[in-house]
């Protein structure tokens, strides 16, 4: 199969087309994904169809029995070359979307090929991740630039490093990169907590990546063009991920309302959704991702 | 790209970024001849500002055994490898290829990332010279053997043209226009390490318990008050001078660091042919071949080791570097008269005065004593 990429001929040329469902780059799909009992064969290029819940999402639990409901759809992935710095091989070539809404909130299931669980960050060492990018007005999709000057777009990002964050109660530091460690004294050995604190500059400065305490495994950002990725002051999405198997099976949910961020996402409306896919263990962070042209992404009515 | 101008190189240049040069220079001159790797600076630093943890393992300010010292191990030969071989037109034009000029399809910078190991070693090649282990650095006869070792300062070079900045996909790293000190906003960092791979100094770290990139911040909170670096105050060889320089179209002779660098010229880049137009300059060492200074320093490493051998008949030159390390506070203009050379500061106020020559004394022979009743012949150092 040829090296799948997306270039920034490839996003200007297709970004602004109607979303839906061709595949990215010329490159052709040609694995097929294997049905899982009890599961439904994913589809390539089909919309992606959030099925209508009564009743509360699985908005933390990529195991629910609530997911066979939903169709899967198979999304290729190609080598983020738009932008640099460029990924420069594609690793990962399809990722697994399905989605679920109750008319509050929406929630999709994001899962790709992974046998490396990689949720530390330390020198070139990298996390898994996964997201999933909405414009934040509804219409045609905009270019595939993480938006625009203007043109803000939505992005929901899982972390696996999150993740970790999260199941072990913050302990994701040197002590868990180099379980051997032995150290000399530190300022949290001698210094009151409040003090320590201040040695931790970029936790202190309030960056949200430093931190280690935390509610939620997903990010919630807009941008308005690469490198433009901004915190959101109110973070509303969750989500959960695991590794099974060599497989990512990762929920990233979001309040359908969107208060203060774009157009609520409402029952029975269609949306473009793009994604992006880091494997950590290939040295992908940042811009160096796979990526996915737009999708469409159905919000069944209720029923 | 766009094209900026890179005096050290003699010539304009691509980057990614248009120039907007500070208002001046954090700069520091650095003696390579006066330098034991005491490790006093590297002390200083380490204990102001990276004793927390989750930063182990960095030396924002680091002093190597050169040829064969690195920290990270190889981070200077790698990038010259990457480069490979250039060329400088005479002593005034580089025609070769920088860091920026040479970047692959996809980067904005020719770069390499150092594996954690590399950065495990910070006093690998200690003090190792050149030549064959069956030569010995004790050699009774003249002339001396050819081997030859030396020390080399390090911190952040707070360059004109970062590669950091340059391939920092979020613009989270700036050069502060009021002094050109370069600084990773550590609000908007997202760690993805770039800046790690770009800069070829590697001076950019990554902090393992926040998840962002730090690095030396030229001690900005002293500079604020009109105070010199802790690297610098903390150097007992007294080699270290922390200033401002001067845009190179306004170079004012009076004062220190545009005297060393663009007057007398005895002060160079490191590796200026990467492009980076980096602040810190080096005296070079006197003792080591002129090819691998110059592949080190650029062209003019013949000129400044014979400026600096000259130094002592050149009161001028010699009282700026006797006022090196003589104070804490940062001078503006100097002077010497009467054997000796005093600084002064932004006002014209002196801040130290220094003799070129200090005083000696010899100890009469009379300071000879008894110890435990026994008559001591010779010179009590100790008491």
């Amino acid at each position: 199969m040829a090296q799948a990429k997306i270039t920034r001929k490839d996003a200007l040329l297709y970004g602004g087309a109607a979303a839906g469902g061709f595949v990215v780059g010329g490159a052709a799909v040609t694995a097929v994904a294997v049905a899982v009992e009890n599961e439904k064969a994913p589809v390539a290029g089909a919309p992606i169809v959030a099925r209508y819940v009564d009743g509360d999402l699985p908005e933390t639990d990529p195991g629910s029995d609530a997911w066979g409901d939903a169709q899967p759809t198979l999304v290729a992935l190609a080598a983020q070359q738009i932008a640099q710095p460029f990924l420069e091989e594609t690793l990962v070539t399809e990722l697994d979307v399905r989605a679920l809404h109750n008319g509050s909130s929406v929630a999709l299931l994001l899962e790709w090929d992974d046998d490396s669980v990689d949720d530390l960050d330390g020198i070139r060492r990298y996390h898994d991740a996964v997201a999933v990018q909405l414009p934040t007005a509804p219409g045609a999709a905009p270019v595939l630039t993480m938006g625009a000057p203007g043109i803000p777009v939505h992005i929901l990002q899982w972390r696996a490093t999150w993740q970790r964050d999260i199941d072990s109660g913050g302990k994701t530091g040197v002590d868990q990169i180099y379980p051997e460690v032995i150290h000399d004294v530190m300022p949290d050995d001698v210094l009151p907590p409040r003090t320590a604190q201040l040695y931790w500059v970029a936790r202190e400065a309030g960056n949200p990546l430093a931190q280690v305490r935390r509610t939620t495994p997903v990010e919630e950002v807009v941008a308005e063009g690469f490198g433009s990725v901004t915190h959101l002051p109110k973070q509303t999405a969750s989500g959960h991920g695991v590794n099974e198997d060599g497989r990512w099976r990762v929920v990233v949910a979001v309040p359908s309302a969107r208060t203060g961020v774009g157009a609520p996402l409402e029952p029975g409306s269609s949306w473009p959704a793009a994604f992006a896919v880091w494997l950590g263990s290939e040295e992908n962070r940042g811009g160096r991702k796979h990526i996915a042209n737009w999708q469409t992404l159905v919000l069944e009515a209720k029923a | 790209m766009a094209k900026v101008r890179n005096w050290q190189l003699g010539r304009d240049m691509e980057y990614p970024y248009v120039a907007d040069r500070p208002a001046k220079q954090f700069t520091m001159i650095m003696d390579t001849n006066k330098c034991i790797a005491c490790q006093s600076c590297t002390i200083a630093c380490k204990s102001t500002w990276t004793w927390g943890k989750g930063q182990e393992f960095m030396l924002w300010n680091n002093i190597e055994t050169k040829p064969y010292g690195f920290y990270p191990t190889g981070w200077d030969v790698n990038v010259l490898e990457l480069l490979g071989e250039q060329e400088w037109d005479g002593d005034d034009v580089y025609t070769g290829q920088t860091v920026f000029e040479a970047a692959p399809a996809g980067e904005r910078v020719l770069g390499w990332a150092p594996a954690e190991e590399d950065w495990s070693h910070p006093n690998i090649g200690e003090d190792e010279p050149t030549g064959s282990a069956d030569e010995t650095t004790y050699i009774p006869d003249k002339p001396h053997s050819l081997m030859w070792m030396y020390y080399l300062q390090r911190i952040c070079n707070h360059c004109t043209y970062p590669a950091c900045v340059a391939a920092c996909p979020r613009e989270a790293i700036y050069k502060r226009p009021e002094d050109g000190i370069v600084l990773v906003d550590q609000t908007r960092c997202r760690g993805y390490q770039e800046c790690l791979t770009a800069c070829p100094y590697k001076k950019t770290m990554f902090n393992l318990e926040t998840r962002v990139s730090e690095k030396c911040i030229g001690c900005y909170p002293k500079l604020e008050q009109g105070l010199q670096t802790q690297c610098t105050t903390a150097c007992i060889g007294r080699l270290r001078l922390t200033n401002y320089l001067s845009a190179p179209d306004e170079v004012d002779p009076r004062k220190p660091a545009d005297f060393l660098v663009h007057v007398r010229m005895i002060a160079l880049p490191l590796y200026p042919q990467l492009g980076l137009e980096p602040n810190v300059y080096y005296i070079p060492p006197v003792h080591v071949p002129t090819k691998y200074l110059t592949q080190m320093f650029g062209p003019g490493v013949e000129r400044a080791v014979e400026m600096y051998r000259n130094a002592k008949d050149d009161p001028e030159l010699l009282g700026l570097l006797m006022l090196f390390g003589s104070t804490e506070r940062i001078w503006h203009t100097w002077d010497v008269s009467d054997g000796v050379a005093r600084a002064y500061d932004e006002d014209g106020e002196e801040v130290v005065a220094v003799p070129l020559r200090e005083p000696t004394f010899t100890r009469p022979f009379e300071f000879a004593t008894e110890v435990a009743g026994e008559p001591v012949t010779g010179f009590r150092h100790n008491t």
